[in-house]
C-alpha cells in the first residue's frame, strides 16, 4: 500500500453505557477507496464524525494526512471534504452560492463553481433555489460541495442512498474520478454492490467493531463458496444442479454433468458481499 | 479569526434573512407601524382643565377663573342644559352657581354650589373641583384659608413641559424594534440547526468563534440599525445622541445574547417562536412603565431590558446626561456579557 492517508489506532467512543465505537483500528493508503460496510447502529458515522473532527475520541487516536484530528482539527479541515447522508444545503440560497460559500470557508480563490456543477451533471441550473432541487440533484451538489477544496480526503456517507440509477451512477463515476486524481475516499454504505464495484478495500462494521477488512476479492476468497450453476430438463421442467468449484473434483463433476444430464443453462457463481457480511456477522446489513 | 470568513457568513445570513418572507415583512412592517403609531400619537398634551358652568349671576373671584390659561370653561344658559353636557361626555365635571350666591354671602350664608361629575370621572378630577370651589369662594368672600403652604417640586419640574404620550411611548417603541430581533436571530440559528447546514459549517476551517461573531455581528447590525432607524425618524436624537447611540449598540448586543440563549433551548422554529413571544413581552414590561409612570415598581429593575428602557427614557426624554444615566449603562453592559456568555456556552453544546 501505498503513503498512508488515515490511521486510526484503538479509536473508541461511548454514548453513555453504549459502546459505539469499540477501539477500532485500520490504515487507509492514499488513493484508495475504502468501503465502510455495516447496517444501523454499527458505529459507522460514529467513526466518520471522529475522523472529521466533529466528535472527540474517548480513547485511541486518529492521524489524517500526517496530523492528528484532535490536536490539529482546522488544519485537517482545510484538506478533507464531507458529503453527508442526509442533504444539508442552504435550501433559500442557490446551488452556485451554496458552492461558493464553502469555498470562501475553505479559502479557495477564484473557485470555479460552474465546472464543479458541470462536474456534477448539474450544468445549467447554477443560479436556480435549491429548494427547487430533486433529491438526487441535492445528492449531487452536496458531492460537489464536498469537492470545493479539493481535498485529499473524501468522506462519502451513503452518497447514493435513496437514489435513481442514474443519479448512483454519476456519483460513482466521480468517486472513480477522485481516486484516480489521488484522493482517498472513505465510502460510508449499505450498497454492497456499489462497494464491490467501487472500493479497493472494505471494512465490515458491526455492533462498534471492525469484523473484516479486505479486498472484496480476498474476502470472497477466503469467506466466499464458487460455484457452477446448472439447469438441466428434468421430465417437462427444469432442475437446478450446483457443482462446487474449489474441490479437486470439480473438473470431473462437470464432465459427469454434460455426460449424465441435458444442460440447459450453465453459468458460474460467487459469494456476494452481502453472503460473506452474514457469514462474518451473522446479521444482514439491513437489519 | 478570518475576516473572509466571518464576511462570508455575514453575507450568507443576511440572504437567508432576507429571503425569509416572515422576518423580512415583521421587520420592514413593524419599522413603519411603530414609527406610524409615534406620528399618530398627539404631540402636545392637553393640560387645560375644561369645565361646564351654569352662573345666573357671576361673582367677580369665578370671573377669574375664564382668565385662567389653565381652565377652559363653557357657560351654559340653564341648569339643565349644563347637566346634559356632561351626560354627554363633554365634560368630566360642572359647576352650578345657585342664583342668590352675591344675597347669600352678603348676609352671612352659605350658598349652596353643586358640582355635577360624570361617572367616569377619576377622584382626582373630584378632588380638584371641590378644591376650587372652596379657593374661590374664599377669595370672593375675602377670608384668606388659616393655613400656609409650600411647593415643593421632587424630581424635574415638568411644569408647562409635560412629555406627550408619543415621546412617553418612544423608548417603548425603539425596544419592541430590538426584542423582534431576538427571534429573528434564534429562527436564522434554530434553523441551520434543525436542517444540518450548521454541522456542515463545522467540518470546514470555520471556527465556532467565527460562526459566534457572525451571527452576533448580523444580530446587532439589524437590531441596531433598525433602532437607529426609528430613533432618527421620530426626533429620538435631539438629546444627547451620543449616550443613545451607546445604549442602543449595548441594547442589541443584549437582544444577540438572549437570541443565542433561545436558540440554543429550543428545538425548532415553531419552539423559537413560542417561547420568544413570552420572552418578548416579559422584556417589553420595564417599557410600560415610561409610558405610564407609576405602573411599573422596583421589581422591575431585574428585568434586564429595564436599564436599557430607563435610561434611552430619561435622556430623550428629560435630558439625562452620562453622570445620571452611567450606573444604568454598567448594569446594562454587566448584564449583556453574562447573557452572551451563557448564550455561547449553551449554544456551543447544542452545535456540538
Amino acid at each position: 500500500m501505498a503513503e498512508k492517508s488515515i490511521i486510526v489506532e484503538n479509536l473508541t467512543y461511548r454514548y453513555g453505557s453504549l459502546m459505539a465505537v469499540d477501539h477500532i483500528s485500520f490504515e487507509v493508503g492514499a488513493g484508495e477507496i475504502l468501503g465502510f460496510l455495516g447496517p444501523n447502529g454499527a458505529g459507522k458515522t460514529t467513526t466518520v464524525k471522529m475522523l472529521t473532527g466533529q466528535l472527540r475520541p474517548q480513547e485511541g487516536h486518529a492521524i489524517l494526512l500526517g496530523r492528528d484530528i484532535v490536536k490539529e482539527t482546522h488544519a485537517v479541515r482545510s484538506q478533507i471534504g464531507v458529503c453527508f447522508e442526509q442533504t444539508n444545503l442552504y435550501e433559500q440560497m442557490s446551488a452556485l452560492d451554496n458552492l461558493l460559500l464553502f469555498a470562501e470557508l475553505f479559502g479557495v480563490k477564484g473557485c470555479d463553481g460552474y465546472a464543479l456543477m458541470k462536474r456534477v451533471g448539474l450544468d445549467g441550473r447554477e443560479k436556480d433555489k435549491v429548494s427547487g432541487y430533486s433529491r438526487g440533484m441535492k445528492q449531487r451538489l452536496m458531492v460537489a460541495r464536498s469537492l470545493v477544496n479539493t481535498p485529499e480526503i473524501v468522506f462519502m456517507d451513503e452518497p447514493t442512498a435513496g437514489l435513481d440509477p442514474v443519479s448512483s451512477e454519476a456519483i460513482g463515476n466521480i468517486i472513480l474520478e477522485e481516486r484516480d486524481r489521488g484522493a482517498t475516499v472513505f465510502l460510508t454504505t449499505h450498497d454492497m454492490w456499489e462497494a464491490d464495484k467501487l472500493c479497493h478495500r472494505v471494512a465490515f462494521m458491526d455492533q462498534g467493531k471492525i469484523a473484516a477488512l479486505d479486498t472484496p476479492h480476498n474476502l470472497k476468497q477466503r469467506y466466499g463458496k464458487r460455484s457452477l450453476v446448472a439447469e438441466v430438463a428434468a421430465g417437462t421442467g427444469l432442475e437446478k444442479r450446483e457443482i462446487n468449484m474449489d474441490t479437486s473434483g470439480t473438473a470431473r463433476a462437470v464432465e459427469e454433468l454434460f455426460e449424465k444430464e441435458k444442460v440447459v443453462t450453465i453459468h458460474s457463481e460467487e459469494a456476494t458481499l452481502e453472503d460473506i457480511f452474514i457469514k462474518v456477522t451473522g446479521r444482514r446489513l439491513t437489519e | 479569526m478570518n475576516p473572509r470568513v466571518i464576511k462570508a457568513l455575514l453575507k450568507k445570513d443576511f440572504a437567508l434573512f432576507t429571503s425569509n418572507r416572515f422576518y423580512l415583512l415583521i421587520t420592514v412592517v413593524g419599522l413603519v407601524f411603530y414609527v406610524g403609531i409615534y406620528f399618530v400619537l398627539p404631540a402636545q398634551l392637553d393640560e387645560k382643565l375644561s369645565l361646564a358652568m351654569y352662573a345666573p349671576v357671576m361673582p367677580p373671584a369665578f370671573s377669574q377663573l375664564t382668565k385662567h390659561e389653565g381652565a377652559d370653561v363653557k357657560f351654559f344658559s340653564t341648569e339643565e342644559s349644563l347637566k346634559q353636557a356632561v351626560l354627554d361626555g363633554d365634560y368630566q365635571a360642572a359647576i352650578a352657581l345657585p342664583p342668590d350666591i352675591m344675597d347669600t354671602w352678603a348676609s352671612g350664608g352659605k350658598p349652596e354650589i353643586i358640582v355635577y361629575y360624570a361617572s367616569t370621572a377619576p377622584p382626582e378630577v373630584n378632588a380638584a373641583i371641590v378644591a376650587l370651589v372652596k379657593e374661590l369662594s374664599y377669595a370672593q368672600t375675602g377670608q384668606a384659608l388659616n393655613i400656609e403652604t409650600t411647593e415643593e417640586i421632587l424630581g424635574p419640574d415638568m411644569l408647562g413641559n409635560q412629555i406627550a404620550l408619543r415621546d412617553r411611548m418612544r423608548p417603548l417603541l425603539a425596544i419592541f424594534i430590538l426584542l423582534v430581533e431576538i427571534m429573528a436571530l434564534a429562527s436564522l440559528i434554530a434553523v441551520e440547526i434543525e436542517q444540518g447546514t450548521a454541522r456542515a459549517l463545522l467540518v470546514t476551517p470555520l471556527r465556532i468563534s467565527e460562526l459566534f461573531i457572525a451571527k452576533g455581528l448580523l444580530g446587532v447590525g439589524l437590531a441596531f440599525g433598525q433602532a437607529v432607524l426609528f430613533m432618527a425618524l421620530v426626533g429620538g436624537f435631539s438629546h444627547q445622541p451620543s449616550i443613545i447611540l451607546v445604549t442602543l449598540i449595548i441594547g442589541s448586543a443584549m437582544v444577540v445574547g438572549i437570541g443565542f440563549l433561545l436558540a440554543s433551548l429550543t428545538r425548532d422554529v415553531t419552539a423559537v417562536t413560542g417561547w420568544g413571544m413570552l420572552i418578548l413581552i416579559l422584556l417589553a414590561v420595564p417599557g410600560f412603565g415610561t409610558v405610564i409612570p407609576g405602573l411599573i415598581s422596583d421589581w422591575a429593575r431585574v428585568i434586564p431590558s429595564y436599564y436599557l428602557t430607563d435610561t434611552v427614557s430619561r435622556v430623550a426624554n428629560y435630558g439625562a446626561g452620562w453622570g445620571d444615566v452611567g450606573t444604568n449603562l454598567a448594569i446594562l453592559t454587566g448584564i449583556t456579557a453574562v447573557v452572551i456568555w451563557a448564550g455561547m456556552l449553551t449554544l456551543r453544546r447544542r452545535y456540538q
